[in-house]
């Protein structure tokens, strides 16, 4: 039970020292990327100021310290939950975020759960007919498929079925004035989500294909056929298992990849999520919005390999390095 | 004694992108119940390739071209994939070379071994399956089999994970065992007990095996009979005794001379010169004549057919024809340390 906790222990401390690292690198990078925070908060007034004003409002927003004492300022109040104004929404950074982040999740939650089932079967289907010709064409549209550009493939999506069909709406996360049911949310997600699903799919099943069939050539597959084994257990029971921890920890570790995926599909779709926000907080020098969304968004991605590694040394023991005393080495006697 | 297996002018090739590499060459052999072959030869020259063929567990690019594999009298040549399933595990069951990657990582030792006993009896209770485990790790001497069932292979040391893979090879209680270089993985103590514990089982569950090896010092040590093999076929074929006493083939000489036991006194340890031919064009006549020093002139243009030296003893050596010059052999016989 102790043993237990240590390695929880372990793992918190882990999660907030990569937080802080991060924290303080992408506080220090953003500072001193070119730009002036000045214009998202006062517009083109700026460009009218004298430098007495200037300096004022530097004075004002907290940028004229060094950008030490701006990040110890800074991590003071976040660490009180205080994480500034947004300088282009003049809003409280959490509430601007909190706005948009259900949507996002919406979108990459739901497109990263499809993405990883649809992947993960994909691939064990194609492993199954290896070099067959369901294998063969799968694998064919699926490297086409994969080489294809989320912003065109949108395109081609909303010229297709909101244009010409008139089946499906082209933008936004639900209609303007109408009713906010679940029908007209879902009604706005097929495309999107389809784009995200479909530019990833392959990706994913096709690393499932060859990590199956990487196994099916190991030695302890020749042992589990001649015990007598048929080939769906050697498949399914040993080769998948075995090509598991390798795919979660890669699935765990591309929340990122998806996350971003979705930011250019929320951009082509004019979703109101996190990605939008993030691009234009980025541009316009909104520098708590920025630091806001970098460590959140650090935050799960760093959880997700944390979980990840869980995960693995639950699957497979040899990674579970901490527990060697519960297993000793056994020596032949 | 009836043939419990019995290989008749099998030929197995491995099509790649260079051509036909023709990996077994018209083997024929067989095996009585109960009985230890040794097969023997240098790396490459078609041992593995032999046992997987008929255990039918070649790699997709290999085809047996031509011959026949019989069990029991029955021809299982053309078995499908179906079929072979069957006779896996129960009729034969093969150990690998390395137990360091012969078991599955993620399974521990127990549930791998437990997996092969169910396969042949999926009515098994679970508790009658929980002694099943413990008896058969009892048997290939693993101790305290209860505690250690639920270990990994990766707690194991090499020569445990060897027993744990035989264990899981007899689930089923095999007639024939193929044992592919068992011992070669593991260190020099760890092989030696592993060949007592293969010969104890031999004996005690009457296992037919067939064992393969480039190290004629483990074949003393457990074979009745031995077939030495050279580039993809049998050059000779004898019981242990005719082998290693009454050697025929110039290859076998070869082998013999290259035992450090029985070059002690000597400077230095006898090679055989030169490199195995390629298999993806054999020479033609013997493929062993231009590595032989006594090779003749017909070795180079023609095969030498089997020549019978005892019934049980047949070498493949121009040699042994009449008309060929009488040699003393330079191991053996008189030789004989």
């Amino acid at each position: 039970m102790t043993s237990r906790l240590v390695y929880c222990g372990k793992k918190v401390l882990l999660f907030f020292l990569s937080v802080f690292l991060l924290s303080a690198v992408t506080f220090y990078v953003s500072r001193l990327a070119p730009g002036d925070p000045l214009v998202s908060y006062y517009g083109d007034r700026v460009e009218k100021m004298t430098p007495a004003e200037r300096e004022w409002a530097e004075e004002k927003l907290g940028l004229s310290d060094p950008i030490s004492v701006q990040y110890v300022r800074w991590l003071g109040n976040a660490l009180r939950g205080d994480f500034g104004i947004s300088y282009k929404y003049k809003m409280d950074v959490a509430e601007v975020i909190g706005s948009r982040a259900g949507n996002t999740l919406l979108l990459g939650g739901v497109g990263f759960v499809l993405i990883f089932v649809g992947s993960l079967l994909l691939g064990a289907l194609c492993a199954w007919f290896e070099d067959r010709p369901l294998d063969r064409i799968i694998c064919k549209i699926g490297t086409v498929s994969s080489c294809i550009p989320e912003f065109w493939l949108s395109l081609v999506l909303i010229l297709i079925f909101s244009v010409t069909l008139r089946w499906l709406p082209s933008s936004g996360a639900y209609s303007t004035g109408g009713s906010s049911g679940v029908m007209d949310r879902i009604v706005h997600l097929i495309l999107p989500m389809s784009v995200v699903v479909l530019s990833h799919l392959w990706y994913y099943a096709y690393l499932i294909r060859n990590r199956v069939l990487e196994e099916v050539r190991a030695d302890y597959v020749l042992l589990a056929k001649s015990k007598g084994l048929s080939r769906r257990s050697v498949l399914f029971r040993h080769c998948l298992r075995n090509a598991i921890p390798a795919y979660l920890s890669l699935m765990a570790i591309s929340v990122p990849h998806v996350l971003g995926g979705t930011y250019i599909v929320e951009a082509v779709f004019s979703y109101p999520g996190l990605g939008t926000l993030s691009y234009e907080s980025a541009r316009y020098q909104d520098y708590n919005l920025l630091m806001l969304l970098c460590v959140l968004s650090g935050a799960v991605v760093i959880l997700c390999s944390i979980i990840a590694q869980a995960v693995n040394e639950r699957i497979d023991p040899r990674m579970r390095s901490g527990e060697s005393i519960e297993a000793p080495e056994v020596t032949d006697l | 004694m009836s043939e419990l297996l019995e290989v008749k002018n099998l030929s197995v090739s491995f099509f790649t992108p260079e051509g036909e590499v023709q990996a077994v060459r018209d083997v024929s052999f067989s095996l009585r119940a109960g009985e230890v072959l040794a097969v023997v030869g240098e790396s490459g020259c078609g041992k593995s390739v032999l046992c997987k063929s008929i255990m039918k567990l070649l790699p997709p690019a290999a085809r047996i071209k031509s011959g026949s594999i019989a069990v029991n009298g029955a021809d299982i040549t053309a078995y499908r994939e179906r079929d072979m399933r069957k006779l896996r595990g129960r009729l034969f069951s093969m150990v690998f070379q390395d137990p360091m990657t012969s078991l599955d990582p993620t399974m521990t030792i127990g549930a791998q071994i437990a997996e092969a006993v169910r396969v042949h009896r999926p009515e098994i209770s679970k508790p009658e399956l929980h002694t099943c485990v413990v008896e058969l790790m009892a048997l290939v001497g693993i101790e305290r089999p209860e505690e250690r069932m639920k270990l990994y292979p990766h707690n194991f040391s090499g020569g445990m994970r060897q027993r744990s893979v035989m264990a899981a090879a007899l689930a089923g209680s095999p007639s024939i065992l193929f044992a592919d270089e068992p011992t070669t993985a593991l260190d020099v103590t760890i092989q030696a007990q592993i060949l007592d514990l293969l010969r104890d089982i031999q004996q005690k569950l009457g296992t037919a095996t067939v064992f393969v090896t480039h190290d004629l010092g483990v074949v003393a040590r457990v074979a009745d009979r031995v077939a030495v093999m050279y580039a993809g076929k049998i050059v000779e074929t004898g019981t242990a005794e005719e082998i290693f006493y009454d050697p025929r083939h110039p290859y076998t000489w070869g082998l013999l001379r290259a035992l450090p036991a029985l070059s002690r006194g000597r400077e230095t340890l006898y090679t055989i010169p030169g490199m195995p031919p390629t298999l993806l064009d054999p020479p033609r006549g013997d493929a062993f004549a231009c590595r032989n020093e006594y090779a003749l002139a017909i070795d180079y243009e023609e095969e030498p057919p089997m020549f019978r030296v005892t019934d049980t003893h047949y070498a493949a050596t121009w040699l042994l024809d009449e008309r060929a010059p009488k040699i003393t052999p330079p191991v053996g016989g008189g030789t004989d340390a």
